[in-house]
């Protein structure tokens, strides 16, 4: 099966076709204000007193969507906080970014003489980048070239029951084909841990799937809580889930069936084709933008929303890498039909299968990678992306 | 009688779905592998929350999923809802962590 895709030269297949600014901040977002089909983080922690494995999933995060198919090309400067740390110096940001052979501009605030220098001369590069890409064209690519990230929120009974195993059924589809698969939220398998331990590829990567779970723990423990007063949260309950167990159960079914190949951390790209496990946190703008950092061209938010259908669903925050809006709940789709790019209540209502409802996800997968824009496409509108921190901030 | 619908996903569970609102008096019919599980359903549960699908004593564990989901915190009849006012998690519990006694 084949898209539609721009071909980089580091082989990777793009959905899309954008130039990058790189670090977010005033002269990234006005450089970008000038010149269309270019994007740039937002992003309020940008590495200042923070630990060195921290800064590194900032710095993993810059150049991971710098090197991210959908991207064509990076401009990148050093005006920013967190810029003098080793981890984040343009230098090395720069080296990394160069891997690819894309096309890189790297500016240096200090050499222009300011802020609205910079700004000058990046608008003239971004210009320059963004019209020899525009020279690009799509080419029939196969679907062994795609990576998604999926992320389940506000989840229901639907969720368990429709919503995930049939993004369960498209992620088998899509490694079967030699693609990539990435699914994480730590906290959200306590409970099915064993269950996804006992599908690792090895026994390396099923102690480090328990041990990932065994610090979340741990942490939750030490907080004197009752976790269930935090997660599942109160939408979750609302809807009639009863435990944070039953959420995990309900939510590894989005996972699929095949073997995992690995545990990767926030915005650490995948070693190989296949299923990965992600040691991130559910927050929509940590999680969607440590996928895209991580390769994924497409996410994909499975949305129950039983108890708090919104109307407006978020643009992505993967601000690179399109969010396609999944749901099984009839309430959700009543509400939301006009953000809501796929509905799978279908199965509940017993009009399809899983495995039909799982064909129709996949070919409206194949579409929007071949240039038709999901919902969230049509908002000129991105939150700010949180980088996940392990550490305090000193 | 029309049967309500309702969804089960293990044989070892002990409580299923209600896939639409189902009022005190109606009857869940549903089958899993081949088997046909009938429900009497004794209180109001809304749509996607869990019924009893058979007596489940305090302290004993929920099984959906063919898993473990909580533990039941009092007798629970079958054909009676089971959701946060019957039955607690049992992981990460940090208010009954014994590590933490004393502090």
């Amino acid at each position: 099966m084949d898209f539609s895709g721009y071909i980089r030269s580091d082989g990777s297949a793009g959905i899309r076709n954008y130039v990058l600014v790189l670090p977010g901040g005033l002269i990234s977002e006005k450089i970008c204000a000038f010149v269309p089909g270019t994007k740039t983080l937002a992003i309020a922690k940008s590495g200042g007193g923070m630990t060195s494995r921290d800064r590194e999933a900032i710095a993993r995060t810059f150049f991971g969507f710098g090197l991210n198919p959908n991207v064509a090309g990076v401009i990148i400067h050093n005006g920013s906080p967190g810029a003098g740390y080793p981890e984040l110096r343009v230098e090395r940001l720069a080296a990394e970014l160069e891997k690819s052979g894309k096309p890189l501009e790297a500016i240096d605030v200090k050499i222009e003489g300011g802020t609205l220098e910079t700004i000058t001369k990046g608008i003239k590069l971004a210009r320059k980048m963004v019209y020899e890409a525009s020279k690009l064209r799509r080419e029939p690519v196969g679907i062994d070239k795609l990576s998604l990230g999926v992320k389940c929120g506000a989840s229901d009974p639907t969720s368990g029951m429709a919503g995930n195993p049939v993004v369960g059924y498209l992620f088998d589809r899509i490694i079967d084909a030699g693609g990539t698969a990435m699914f994480g939220e730590t906290t959200e398998i306590i409970g099915a841990e064993n269950i996804l331990a006992a599908r690792a590829i090895n026994e390396k990567v099923a102690a480090e799937i328990l041990k990932a779970v065994c610090f979340i723990e741990e942490r939750a423990l030490a907080t004197g809580e009752d976790i269930r007063t935090m997660n599942p949260v109160p939408e979750n309950i609302a809807a009639g889930i009863s435990s944070l167990e039953e959420k995990s159960l309900g939510a590894i079914y989005k996972a699929g069936h095949h073997r995992i190949q690995g545990v990767l951390k926030y915005a650490e790209r995948p070693f190989g084709p296949g299923l990965y496990f992600v040691d991130n946190w559910m927050g929509p703008n940590s999680i969607f933008p440590g996928y895209a950092a991580a390769g994924a061209q497409l996410t994909i938010f499975q949305y129950g929303g039983g108890a708090a259908a919104r109307t407006v669903l978020d643009p992505s925050p993967a601000v690179t890498a399109p969010l396609l809006w999944t749901s099984a709940n009839p309430s959700t789709y009543a509400v939301a039909k006009e953000s809501l790019d796929f509905y799978s209540g279908t199965v509940i209502e017993g009009i399809e299968s899983i495995e039909e409802a799982g064909e129709r996800l996949l070919k409206l997968i194949v579409d929007i990678a071949s240039g038709t824009l999901t919902h969230g496409e049509t908002v000129n509108y991105c939150d700010p992306i949180e980088v996940y921190g392990l550490d305090p901030l000193f | 009688m029309a049967y309500k619908r309702g969804l089960m996903l293990n044989l070892e569970d002990n409580v299923a779905n209600a896939l639409e609102e189902t009022l005190p008096g109606d009857t869940i019919q549903l089958s899993l592998n081949h088997e046909i599980i009938t429900i009497y359903v004794e209180e109001y549960i809304p749509f996607g929350f869990k019924v009893a699908v058979k007596d489940i004593h305090c302290n004993t564990p929920i099984i959906k999923y063919g898993q473990q989901i909580g533990i039941a915190n009092r007798d629970i009849r079958k054909g009676t809802l089971v959701h946060v006012h019957n039955m607690t998690g049992a992981r990460g519990r940090g208010d009954l962590d014994k590590k933490r006694e004393g502090k």
